[in-house]
């Protein structure tokens, strides 16, 4: 178990550091699933199942996945060096540093939990499914009006409706009303 | 519990309508579901689902806020055939996300969770990105869509933080829970403060308080007039309901409720003193929304510093102002649409010339939703504007409310300056062509703000 623990923290560390300093565009991201890979690993080390299934589904699975089809239609693999103004490189090292800070004050003092009281089955997927269907039922039938919605409207503003290839002079603001 | 559920499948039916049906029988599908869902609403307002506990409660509020918004909504949708007369494309969309928003707003006046709110907050809001861009060809609707869409995301990301940090502090979003910690730490508690505050600056966002009201003049001119008065009327209406709320059920600690009073001064001063300057209609509706947020936080400061349940008079108030408001800006709107298509959709001021000429009875119309807005007595808006200072002298903000009587004066002006463009002679000779169910939904909304004017207690409220 503790072996398991060092290879997947090694592998994530490398793939992150990897992440950085790649060249290629394509190489981080496929860096990038490695690291999440292994991260999704620390969770089932952690008998968080769920959270380690949502994490591959989500982060890996989709969000991922967008960014590779975002590189490939940019064509942006070529080794290009992009020189980023001084000002925004301050402002990322500004940020980082700050964000270490913040993590670092979180856990100075130690983050101890103590066994008695911890439930180790709180991230198991019987235990969430539990919550999220009696407890959390409502809330959760409302966000898929929430998706309908978001969807519908995506449908809306990106299907061709027949209007936009008419280029008339946005001053004039004809309108297909009033 | 059932009215949301009916006007959520309603949506996804209009949805499917517009796949096979034919547009006309769009609207007629909606109005008669709105019709049934008020039914609904109306009839059982006591009913207690348990899945329902702990996250919404249909109370007599809640309900009373539920009826209004979807009668405001089944007005806007009466105005949709005429209005979407020459659109093609995504008409069926336009209802569907409509109904969809309204659900949204039944949430917000009903939530008895943070959850619920946030939930509510976003379905109200989402939808409206979209509609706010209807106008695919017009450079001034994407951009009010863009705004909004940048801006709310924005305010919608403060709520959450709000919400995280007062679950921190409670382990629950239950707004019960939230108000047993409250009662149980009264001294001054940074992270409370916060939380409670970022929450705040989320439901002032959409309500348009200023200095988070820029984006209302912009979004206002640029989204189509429908969607326009969809958001002047019944988002508002969900905003204040939502805002109701989380005050009613937090009473604000001491220093929150200097805060709003600040809110308070600044909304009056901005919207009163800018809208006197505005010469398009659309912008001036936006600044005159602007004013009357400011009253109806007026009215829920004086809900400030008690424990929950005290303001029954607030809620009451502040649903009698949001409804009679909204239907003076739902016939309001229309008749600038009329008055737009008569003068080849120019939008200042002026285009409301030759209106008493033309058509006799739709100017006094107007002139009777105008002086509803700016307060007179006999209309509904005096009526309204008289129960929040009433309501401020009693909760002891007597400054703030000399500070609204002067601003409200103030406001009279610009209303009467459009109500004297209605009687002026037109340069050169303008039809006005109006369809029979405008006219129909404009005399409806003037009487109706005549009679609740004349007879506030006629709904019972």
């Amino acid at each position: 178990m503790l072996y398991l623990f060092y290879l997947l923290a090694a592998v994530s560390i490398l793939s992150a550091v990897t992440v950085v300093a790649a060249r290629s565009p394509i190489t981080s991201v496929i860096a990038l699933i490695v690291c999440f890979l292994s991260i999704a690993g620390h969770y089932i080390l952690l008998n968080a199942q769920f959270l380690a299934m949502v994490h591959v589904i989500v982060y890996t699975g989709a969000i991922l996945i967008l960014m590779l089809f975002v590189i490939m239609l940019l064509n942006m693999n070529q080794l290009v060096e992009q020189r980023k103004p001084l000002l925004v490189r301050i402002a990322a090292v500004a940020t980082g540093g700050l964000f270490f800070l913040v993590l670092l004050a979180a856990t100075h003092q130690g983050l101890s939990v103590a066994p008695a009281h911890f439930d180790a089955g709180i991230g198991l997927v019987h235990t969430i499914g539990t919550v999220l269907f009696r407890d959390y039922l409502v809330p959760f039938e409302v966000s898929s009006v929430l998706f309908l919605a978001a969807m519908a409207g995506a449908m809306v503003l990106a299907k061709k409706d027949g209007t936009e290839h008419v280029n008339l002079p946005p001053s004039s603001e004809p309108g297909q009303n009033a | 519990m059932s009215a949301l559920v009916l006007i959520s499948v309603l949506g996804v039916a209009v949805l499917y309508l517009g796949i096979f049906g034919r547009k006309v029988i769009l609207a007629p599908v909606a109005i008669i579901g709105l019709l049934a869902a008020i039914a609904l609403l109306a009839s059982g307002w006591h009913i207690h689902h348990p899945l329902l506990e702990g996250m919404l409660r249909f109370d007599r509020l809640a309900t009373g806020f539920g009826i209004g918004m979807a009668a405001i909504t089944v007005l806007v949708f009466l105005f949709g055939p005429d209005y979407y007369a020459r659109k093609e494309w995504h008409v069926a969309e336009q209802y569907a996300l409509m109904l969809f928003s309204l659900v949204g707003g039944l949430l917000m006046a009903s939530y008895t969770n943070l959850l619920m709110l946030f939930l509510g907050y976003e379905v109200l809001s989402i939808p409206l990105y979209v509609l706010a861009g209807g106008k695919k060809r017009s450079l001034r609707s994407s951009e009010a869509s863009l705004k909004y869409f940048l801006l709310g995301s924005f305010a919608t990301a403060f709520m959450l933080m709000g919400i995280a940090l007062l679950y921190s502090l409670t382990g629950s979003f239950d707004t019960g829970k939230l108000a047993a910690y409250m009662a149980a730490h009264a001294a001054p508690n940074m992270m409370l403060n916060f939380g409670l505050l970022f929450v705040v600056l989320g439901l002032a966002f959409k309500a348009g308080i200023v200095p988070f009201h820029f984006w209302k003049p912009d979004v206002y001119q640029g989204a189509p007039t429908l969607v326009t008065t969809f958001m002047a009327t019944v988002v508002l209406m969900a905003a204040i309901a939502g805002f109701y709320r989380f005050i009613d059920a937090t009473g604000m600690p001491h220093a929150l409720a200097t805060v709003l009073a600040l809110l308070v001064l600044a909304t009056l001063l901005v919207g009163n003193v800018i809208a006197l300057r505005q010469t398009n209609f659309k912008r001036l509706m936006a600044y005159s929304s602007i004013s009357h947020s400011g009253f109806l936080l007026l009215a829920l400061l004086t809900d400030t510093g008690f424990a929950e349940g005290h303001g029954a008079a607030v809620g009451g108030t502040l649903l009698y102002y949001t409804f009679t408001y909204s239907l003076a800006t739902t016939g309001l709107f229309i008749l600038f649409t009329i008055a737009k298509r008569a003068n080849q959709g120019a939008e200042h001021n002026g285009i409301f010339k030759g209106l008493w000429h033309a058509q006799p009875w739709l100017a006094l119309c107007a002139l009777a939703l105008l002086l509803s807005l700016a307060g007179i007595p006999l209309t509904a808006g005096f009526i309204a504007k008289y129960q929040v200072f009433l309501l401020a002298i009693g909760a002891g903000w007597l400054k703030v409310m000399l500070f609204g009587v002067l601003m409200a004066l103030l406001g009279i002006y610009y209303y009467i300056m459009v109500a004297r463009e209605l009687f002026a002679p037109a340069e050169q000779p303008v039809t006005f062509a109006v369809a029979p169910l405008n006219w129909a939904v404009v005399t409806l909304c003037t009487l109706a703000v005549l009679a609740l004017g004349v007879w506030p207690h006629l709904p019972g409220l």
